[in-house]
């Protein structure tokens, strides 16, 4: 094996968890977050020798990203010559939504599937600064670094996604709490 | 009384003020009941966030596809997945830009730390590579310290301190032992969320050099205490790595 893959394998790849989970939260699929992480991959490596850089996570995950958003337009292009859309913005949402894997079985505590649920039908902006602060615990600068935001745009995105998280969070349990005490 | 705007409280929250700035907020949320109840809620919406939210991680299939996929030689043409193959094409041009931007971001952004040559940082970072790569994160598995110290104390040289901090946020895994840059070192792993953090430790040498680095995404912060010298490593967020350092430094 080459010296330079050797060292991308030792460099990158550690970073499949953080790559993957991003993808996952993003294409909100399984197969479709496989492709993407392969892809990133790929392409990571084939960009390896220009990478002078320190942070190979937050590179690797600027890739991801990258690829995402190629995959998610052209998805929606797609979606768009079969089903035109009144409003632009949330051409997203009409995505297939996440089918439960293994692993999402798992969580058979209703609370947080519906928590996953709530995050899951987010605005991909304000759903990926929230995945990369809570659970890559990535500074307000590599997230500016990922997303290509300034930090100010880091900073009210994720304030809007917690708002959104807390309120949405507050009014399902509430509803909850009445049904279940009915 | 002026209160920090919402961002600037959030941004005390996630430990992103300078030392000046939160010790203001600080000051201020201490007496201002609305900041505090902004702060409490904060708090509780992470701790939802976190604790309830899948970390999805790669199965062991996708990692070898990953590998199967990658060019043996420098000029094959790797095989690209079904949709991305479809639009090669056009990315081939597009990534070339994306990838510039994101280097000259990243090449601003890591001024910010030394860079790092010497062995000793460079064998703990592989080090901690191996460890989450290979199986051998630990070689005594256990939640409870008073059975992890006494293991360092019959099979490694130095038996630093172990200690229970689960109620702090970060869970005791287990213990092994390690070889970095000569040194026989004692590692003490623990977990945060979805991160492994190792605390390496060895007999002191030489001068203390105290130092915080960044490798490859990972940050070290080296200290020295005793007659030992420590190394703690992970990608965990830069605050959450310097708060476990405090809590080991700590007596008690």
């Amino acid at each position: 094996m080459d010296e330079r893959r050797r060292r991308f394998e030792a460099q990158a790849l550690p970073h499949i968890d953080a790559a993957y989970n991003l993808a996952r939260w993003l294409a909100r699929s399984r197969p479709d977050a496989d492709d993407i992480v392969q892809e990133a991959m790929l392409r990571a490596f084939r960009g390896f020798d220009g990478f002078r850089g320190d942070d190979m996570k937050a590179w690797l995950l600027t890739i991801v990203r990258n690829c995402w958003y190629t995959w998610a337009s052209d998805a929606r292009r797609r979606a768009h010559t079969q089903l035109p859309s009144s409003d632009g913005a949330g051409g997203e949402e009409t995505l297939p939504t996440n089918e439960a894997g293994p692993e999402d079985i798992v969580i058979s505590n209703d609370e947080g599937r519906k928590l996953n649920d709530v995050i899951l039908q987010l605005p991909s902006e304000l759903r990926e600064v929230l995945i990369m602060r809570e659970l890559e615990d990535l500074s307000y600068r590599d997230i500016a670094q990922i997303t290509g935001s300034p930090i100010g745009t880091v900073m009210s995105r994720l304030s809007r996604a917690r708002a959104l998280v807390k309120s949405t969070w507050i009014e399902r349990t509430e509803r909850s709490v009445r049904h279940g005490s009915s | 009384m002026v209160h920090p705007n919402p961002e600037r409280l959030q941004a005390y929250f996630d430990g992103e003020l300078d030392a000046t700035a939160a010790a203001e907020v600080e000051r201020h949320s201490e007496t201002c009941a609305q900041c505090q109840a902004e702060l409490d809620s904060f708090s509780a919406t992470q701790k939802s966030v976190r604790e309830n939210l899948t970390y999805h991680r790669a199965d062991p299939g996708l990692r070898r596809r990953v590998l199967a996929a990658l060019p043996a030689g420098t000029r094959e043409r790797p095989q690209l997945s079904s949709f991305f193959a479809r639009v090669g094409e056009f990315w081939r041009g597009a990534i070339g830009g994306a990838l510039a931007t994101g280097l000259a971001a990243s090449l601003a952004l890591f001024t910010m730390l030394p860079s790092v040559t010497d062995p000793l940082t460079i064998d703990i970072a592989n080090a901690h590579v191996r460890s989450l790569m290979s199986d051998h994160l630990i070689d005594v598995a256990s939640s409870d310290h008073h059975t992890v110290k006494p293991w360092f104390a019959t099979h490694a040289d130095v038996s630093p301190p172990v200690k229970d901090l689960g109620s702090r946020g970060f869970a005791l895994v287990g213990g092994r032992t390690d070889y970095v840059d000569g040194h026989r070192a004692s590692v003490v792993v623990y977990r945060h969320g979805a991160h492994v953090i190792n605390v390496f430790a060895w007999a002191a040498q030489g001068a203390n050099s105290a130092k915080t680095v960044s490798r490859s995404g990972y940050r070290l912060v080296f200290w020295r205490n005793g007659d030992l010298d420590f190394c703690a490593v992970s990608d965990a967020a830069p605050a959450e790595v310097e708060t476990l350092v405090a809590l080991i430094k700590s007596p008690g």
